[in-house]
């Protein structure tokens, strides 16, 4: 079944400059992709590709100046754009909830983990305070939390930031959802205590067979963690199929060039890396915008490429996608 | 972490800051050109006389000698005469201190009451018609002279309309006065079930409370937005956003966090307006303390002059110590940190 | 969405800061007529500001030549006001170049040095953020005695701490920004990356402060003034215009108190709202909070 579905979204903003002029940002240009219940999919891309705003286009939570022009979020088949508050607040943070990326500035300052626990639950269902409390206490412990008992009384800020992450963890399974959104889970976190709140977080994925979005910069945790890999570029899907199709054949030249560029790999696979920048969102060109990166660019690459199928679910935006470079 | 080791670390931290304020109004009012010497004695002094009196005084020894003598003097709860009043200064202080705590208090009280809402409603759509509004408003409140705002409520509500009482004090001559307990003239009467005087002095009490509040509240407004709007941008409001939680327990957690620092934006406006308060007394005869320390400055009456800056440090003092330990009962992080 | 524009004129510019932040516009339009009241006054004054109708005081508004009436010398009430915005401004721009002038260094140095510099001006501004600044100005002013001259320099002086503090912000949040470890990697004079680096950065938050405290050096040369320690009648300044209402006011002849304390606000109300408006406007991160 599928649980999510993002059908040419398109995100724009727009503001007014201090010379008076309105300038419009297409931060999104047509991302569509699909997670499936019990599966796990990796958004990877560099910074300012769109990869948070797609999530949070996805829990509803944007806000003006930025605005949805075109495209379709659906949800267990609900179409979400244009979704009342009310019926929004149904489905967010209890069929759907987000594991965010700074977790010891997002708890509650003033409130102690269980609590804060307690009141997940409750605000989203008629658990009583009793059951709550045991639920708690139960998801503190499975996210591996020694003494879970003590630490319901804990403060967010007597936490380290791996603690801190593990009850944003439990906050987002508290209350048995079908599909987590992890936002950069791990930045800031030491590499091994990165490694811990990862295995946990895909354990619990796996054991309650959770769909989940992972979003990251990270192949790394792509290739360790997710099923299939979706990477986005300028706001843009380029590529997407399954890990292991992905990293064995990529097909998108700004996958490859990815790829390459993950220390370890560069010698082995003798890819270069292109440098550059990200398109001007204020202005962007027409066609493929990775061209002016792209080795392979091409008099082809002024009319914007369709998403072409390489391999089973495999496909990737690229005029050239399938030929040997 | 125990109250009374919290409460000794803040004196610490806090004596130092008191005796450099009173180090700085001593050395003050010595190096101007007063001379309170001839003005003690009168026009008759003839030279030996006015140096005796000098001598008494210890004007004539140097500065940083004046000023430990005083620092032990006052140690001892000994803060000198008033040359105006020709009392003990520590008399007159708690003489007059009580008038000017009841204005204040009550200026403040009210300025919270109504500012504290308007910025919170302010905050909520930035920019938005309300926020222009009340911004042009507490900015036109942060304009206003207090006096010059006494003197026209003076002209429309007493000349004009006749609605006030005169400006002069705290309760109506005609009135016999009750005996005093607090101090504050509304709630002794209130406690002596002297009906008319409670009304004589609640009336006396309305333009200048009046007057203070407007300009109490518009910092209040300004502080409390700004806070809000901090909160309301925080990472913790933007992930219970994202744990779907409704408007209402979104907007408990933001004033929960609002709390702290509106509280300790209050503390510091009460002190800062304990001072401004001599002004608004000056206008209304209000016979309080700040009133009684712009004479002593106006007069040139050292030894009173010190006791108010020294009362004002010490009551500033005072606040903030009080603050602290309400921010110490409300945020689990203050008890961390001690 | 991929025509390029052509490049945006003045009068995009005017009209963008002026729909951003109207609280700007607004202030500054007040002080363009204060400063044209100011600058034009003899002129504007229908009457010399202090020449006396000895039998003529005390009369209402709209007697004769005297548009707002006269006050207890005779005196014309309108243009004493107008006259008193040469004070105004007289006493606000010199004091305002004080604290930029002494705060500026003072917080560059203590934020970039630190040490004992840094110390002093940390304890100087406790003393004065727990000592009300009202109650310092008026102590000193007595000290020194009244004048011109001398409130000026009390109220520059003592509001130079503030600068240094907002000023010592800046540095110290830029110390450690990769820019300034570059130029100062490179071999750049300390004195050439505190000029050159850091104080372009600085200069604009402390500008932003600067009509706010020059309100403030008003309103306290106002105060003065009006508990007779400032600047003395018969001089055309609004807060002792208003001194030599207060007692008229409970008489009924209003006008003397009523009009120089209009103007006063006016005034202050200009710098507040366009300091304001310019911190609005200077700051990316409330402008983009602004939404």
């Amino acid at each position: 079944m599928t649980l999510l579905e993002v059908d040419d979204l398109h995100v724009e903003f727009a503001a007014r400059g201090l010379d008076n002029r309105v300038r419009v940002a297409s931060a999104l240009n047509g991302v569509s992709f699909k997670v499936e219940a019990g599966e796990v999919l990796g958004l990877v891309g560099e910074t300012g590709a769109g990869k948070s705003l797609t999530a949070l286009a996805a829990m509803g939570l944007l806000r003006p100046p930025a605005r949805i022009p075109r495209g379709a979020i659906r949800f267990e088949g609900r179409p979400l754009i244009g979704l009342p508050d009310s019926a929004m607040a149904r489905i967010r943070g209890r069929r759907m909830t987000m594991i965010v990326q700074s977790p010891l500035t997002s708890l509650d300052p003033l409130k102690r983990i269980g609590d804060q626990l307690i009141r997940m639950q409750r605000v989203h269902g008629s658990a009583s305070r009793a059951e709550a409390r045991a639920k708690a206490e139960a998801m503190l412990a499975a996210v591996r939390i020694p003494d879970p008992k003590r630490r319901m009384q804990a403060w967010p800020h007597e936490l380290s930031g791996g603690m801190a992450q593990r009850v944003l963890i439990a906050m987002a399974l508290v209350n048995d959802p079908a599909l987590v959104i992890a936002d950069e889970p791990t930045t800031g976190l030491d590499v091994t205590v990165q490694a811990q709140v990862l295995d946990t977080l895909r354990d619990l994925v796996r054991e309650r067979g959770l769909g989940a979005l992972v979003i990251t910069h990270d192949l790394g945790v792509v290739a360790h963690y997710c099923q299939r890999v979706a990477v986005m570029f300028a706001g843009r899907i380029v590529e997407d199929g399954p890990v292991r199709e992905v990293f064995a054949r990529p097909a998108h030249p700004y996958t490859q060039a990815l790829i390459a560029s993950t220390p370890g790999r560069i010698a082995q696979l003798g890819w270069t890396v292109t440098g550059g920048t990200p398109p001007d969102l204020y202005n962007l060109p027409e066609g493929c915008l990775y061209r002016d990166r792209c080795l392979r660019a091409a008099p082809a690459c002024l009319v914007a490429p369709p998403r072409r199928e390489i391999g089973p679910a495999h496909g990737a935006a690229c005029h050239f996608a399938g030929e040997a470079a | 972490m125990t109250v009374a080791r919290f409460l000794a670390r803040r004196l610490l931290v806090a004596i130092p800051v008191a005796l450099g304020i009173l180090f700085v109004a001593f050395m003050l009012i010595r190096v101007g050109d007063q001379d309170p010497v001839a003005m003690l004695a009168g026009p008759m002094a003839d030279a030996p006389m006015l140096d005796r009196i000098r001598a008494e005084l210890m004007l004539d020894q140097p500065l940083l000698t004046q000023f430990w003598a005083y620092i032990q003097r006052a140690a001892q709860g000994d803060l000198g005469m008033s040359w105006q009043g020709n009392a003990a200064v520590t008399h007159e202080i708690a003489e007059h201190l009580p008038a000017t705590l009841e204005l204040v208090t009550l200026a403040v009280g009210l300025g919270t009451l109504i500012g504290v809402p308007i910025g919170l409603h302010a905050a909520q759509r930035p920019n938005g018609w309300f926020d222009q509004f009340s911004r042009f408003g507490s900015l036109f409140g942060f304009s206003l002279p207090t006096y010059w705002l006494g003197l026209m409520a003076i002209f429309v509500f007493f000349f004009l309309l006749g609605w006030a009482p005169a400006p002069m004090g705290r309760i109506s001559m005609m009135v016999t006065p009750p005996d005093p307990v607090t101090g504050s003239v509304l709630i002794d009467s209130l406690l002596a079930r002297n009906w008319e005087a409670a009304w004589s002095a609640a009336s006396q009490l309305v333009l200048p409370v009046g007057c203070f509040t407007l300009v109490a509240t518009a910092p209040i407004i300004k502080q409390t937005r700004a806070i809000a709007i901090e909160v309301m941008g925080s990472d913790y409001i933007r992930y219970a956003r994202a744990c779907g939680f409704p408007p209402r327990v979104i907007r408990r957690i933001a004033m929960r966090a609002a709390l702290v620092p509106v509280l300790t934006f209050i503390g510091a406006e009460f002190t800062s307006l304990l001072a401004a308060a001599s002004l608004i007394e000056f206008v209304f005869a209000w016979g309080g303390l700040g009133h009684w320390g712009l004479n002593a400055i106006l007069l040139g009456d050292f030894a009173a002059v010190q006791g108010y800056v020294l009362t004002l440090a010490i009551a500033s003092v005072l606040v903030f110590i009080l603050v602290d330990l309400a921010v110490l009962l409300l945020e689990p992080r203050a008890q961390a940190r001690g | 969405m991929s025509v390029t524009l052509p490049a945006p004129s003045a009068m995009d510019r005017v009209v963008g800061v002026l729909r951003r932040s109207p609280t700007f516009a607004i202030g500054f339009a007040i002080l363009l007529f204060y400063a044209a009241l100011a600058a034009f006054a003899d002129l504007l004054a229908p009457l010399p500001p202090t020449l006396s109708f000895p039998y003529e005081t005390l009369k209402p508004p709209g007697t004769g030549q005297f548009i707002l009436g006269t006050d207890g010398n005779g005196m014309d009430v309108l243009s004493r006001t107008i006259y008193g915005a040469r004070y105004a401004f007289g006493i606000a721009v010199p004091a305002g170049i004080i604290m930029v002038v002494v705060g500026i260094p003072l917080g560059l140095l203590a934020g970039w040095k630190g040490g004992w510099l840094d110390e002093v001006l940390l304890r100087v501004l406790d003393v004065l953020r727990a000592f009300p600044t009202i109650i310092l100005a008026m102590a000193v002013v007595a000290a020194m005695g009244p004048g011109f001259l001398n409130v000026i320099l009390v109220i520059g002086f003592l509001d130079s701490p503030i600068f240094a503090r907002i000023v010592r912000a800046e540095v110290l949040a830029l110390r450690n920004a990769t820019f300034v470890r570059a130029a100062v990697a490179a071999g750049n004079p300390e004195w050439r990356v505190l000029l050159v680096h850091i104080l372009p950065n600085v200069i604009l938050g402390a500008t932003a402060q600067l009509p706010l405290r020059m309100a403030w050096a008003v309103r306290i040369s106002a105060t003065l003034a009006f508990i007779g320690i400032g600047v003395q009648a018969p001089a055309p300044e609004w807060g002792a215009m208003i001194r030599q209402g207060a007692e008229y006011v409970i008489s009924g002849e209003w006008w003397v108190a009523l009009f120089p304390g209009l103007a006063l606000i006016g005034m202050v109300l200009g710098l507040n709202l366009a300091g304001d408006g310019l911190s609005d406007l200077l700051d990316p991160k409330r402008r983009a909070s602004g939404k």
